[in-house]
């Protein structure tokens, strides 16, 4: 996978892909969905009524390794991942590869839903769990109804968080302005403030130890990451920068935001959980 | 047995807080086990005061919640062992709290305790009541200003009706010269009005200001010149020794106003 240049991938998120940007050829109606629910993530291929002709399986696999690994801070270790294939034909080897997918950030294939015979053979004889669905109807596009994301779609808030406020939320937080002393911020994923940060920042909350803080200022109360918590130094730097909190086995600690590629830790949380050092 | 004293006023900015933060520290430097708890919940500042805010994490509202321990909620002050502080929310979750929760906590608190201080919130209405929920005593600050005397006296009119007493009376930010010259109301002109037992007379001083910025209690340090300073630390002394308190009061008004009146007739 090429994970330099995201830019010229057949990313196909709906959600994310700016209509401006994105020319017809490199979006497709192809659409790979994780979503987390109770702690198992379910990976829902689209149906063949959804696939264009032109989308080939490498098409699709490389979208899934996209996904997996742009995401791979928010994957719980060793998580129990349920494929749900509807109508899709999948042959053993590419139920191989989508578990060699999976593996790559420490998930674990374990149910293979279908409505294919094919490929609930191919996926029993494999050693997966099958569950065979009736056939669905192709026109009806699957409901998502009960399915919650991963993470909820990042909120972006343009104001001051004052004294007393408290912003929660189920994903990424990017406040658009400062966040005052007594202010506080939880987040389950990363927070990033254009601003002053000089309240609280509670990032990966409660318990996710990849998530990081960003502020263009950072003079907090507190940083929190996952179960850790940070004070600001008592004297406050000469002058102020872009900068990056992040948590080391010794702790919370801080990063000028142009060394992020070459800071230990603060690098390795891009890598899979395989290549980072303990 | 553990002394659970509430500190409240009915007015704002008489200097509640301040009163807390010094009384605590100065128990606390006299070797007693104290416990601050703030019963400001929305408007915290005893935090502040303390220069403790950035070591916060949890609160009480956690503590009521389950969320983690009481004793997990107590931040210690560093520089006094014998200090601890409960921090208040100041979110929306603060709305959630009665009476009967304030008493369960305190009284979870008050046996680790010699005492146990309580930060009022300003007004009369459910922060208040919370406030004095679990308080076997008052102390009423008040400034002298007449709507600061009007509030204290209605505040003492709802604390006799909870049966919290004694509640003792400490004159804040008192100007002598302005007493002097007639422009303010004299510490008697307070005390006759509130009918109640003065504890002490604090005058004003710059250097609260300095040190509430600092987040360092005035006493915290020795200063010998502040008049301020040494009279916190008189009324830590009479609400320990109690036998003479009002003795004690008149040499240390009558201090305070004799090296003012010297200086004024220099």
């Amino acid at each position: 996978m090429n994970a330099d240049s995201p830019s010229t991938l057949p990313i196909n998120d709906q959600e994310t892909t700016d209509p401006i940007l994105a020319t017809p050829a490199q979006q497709p109606k192809l659409q790979i969905r994780l979503k987390n629910e109770d702690g198992v993530v379910k990976l829902i291929l689209p149906t063949e009524a959804e696939t264009p002709a032109s989308a080939s399986w490498n098409d699709l696999l490389e979208q899934l390794q996209q996904r997996l690994q742009a995401n791979i801070r928010f994957w719980q270790p060793l998580a129990v991942v349920h494929l749900i294939a509807y109508d899709r034909l999948l042959d053993a080897r590419q139920l191989q590869a989508i578990n060699d997918a999976l593996s790559d950030v420490s998930l674990q294939l374990q149910i293979v839903v279908t409505s294919r015979r094919q490929t609930a053979v191919a996926a029993a004889t494999a050693g997966y769990s099958v569950t065979q669905q009736l056939a669905i109807d192709p026109l009806v596009p699957p409901s998502n109804a009960n399915l919650t994301p991963l993470l909820a779609e990042p909120i972006y808030l343009q104001m001051t968080v004052r004294s007393g406020m408290d912003i929660r939320h189920q994903g990424n937080v990017i406040i658009m302005g400062d966040v005052n002393p007594g202010g506080e911020i939880f987040a389950a994923g990363d927070i990033i403030i254009w601003g002053r940060l000089r309240g609280i920042a509670h990032a990966g909350y409660p318990n996710n130890p990849q998530c990081l803080i960003m502020a263009l200022q950072m003079e907090p109360t507190q940083l929190r990451i996952a179960d850790r918590v940070a004070r600001a130094p008592e004297t406050p730097p000469p002058q102020f920068e872009p900068e990056i909190a992040y948590i080391t086995p010794q702790g919370i600690r801080i990063a000028r935001a142009v060394d992020m590629k070459t800071t230990p830790y603060l690098r390795e949380l891009a890598l899979p959980p395989s290549l980072r050092p303990d | 047995m553990t002394r659970i004293i509430v500190i409240t006023s009915g007015k704002g900015g008489v200097g509640k807080t301040t009163v807390t933060a010094n009384l605590g520290m100065t128990l606390a430097k006299m070797g007693h086990r104290v416990a601050l708890v703030d019963g400001d919940f929305g408007l915290r500042n005893l935090d502040l005061l303390l220069g403790l805010e950035n070591r916060v994490v949890y609160t009480a509202v956690e503590v009521l919640a389950g969320e983690c321990r009481l004793d997990q909620a107590l931040v210690r002050d560093k520089r006094q062992p014998g200090l601890v502080l409960l921090p208040a929310t100041q979110n929306r979750k603060a709305e959630m709290i009665t009476p009967n929760h304030m008493k369960w906590m305190i009284g979870e608190l008050a046996p680790q305790f010699d005492f146990v201080l309580i930060d009022s919130p300003a007004g009369i209405e459910m922060g208040f009541k919370n406030a004095i929920a679990a308080a076997q005593e008052a102390l009423i600050v008040t400034t002298p200003e007449i709507s600061a005397v009007r509030d204290a006296d209605r505040v003492i009119g709802l604390l006799e009706a909870s049966n919290i007493s004694p509640a003792r009376l400490i004159v804040n930010r008192l100007r002598p010269a302005m007493v002097e010259a007639s422009e303010m109301m004299s510490v008697e002109d307070v005390s006759e009005i509130l009918a109640i037992q003065l504890i002490g007379v604090v005058p004003e001083d710059e250097r609260v200001i300095t040190s509430t910025n600092r987040g360092e209690p005035l006493v915290l340090e020795n200063n010998p010149n502040s008049r301020a300073a040494k009279a916190f630390e008189n009324i830590a002394h009479r609400l320990c020794g109690e036998k003479t308190p009002y003795l004690d009061l008149s040499v240390d008004r009558g201090n305070i106003l004799t090296r003012l009146r010297k200086i004024f007739t220099k």
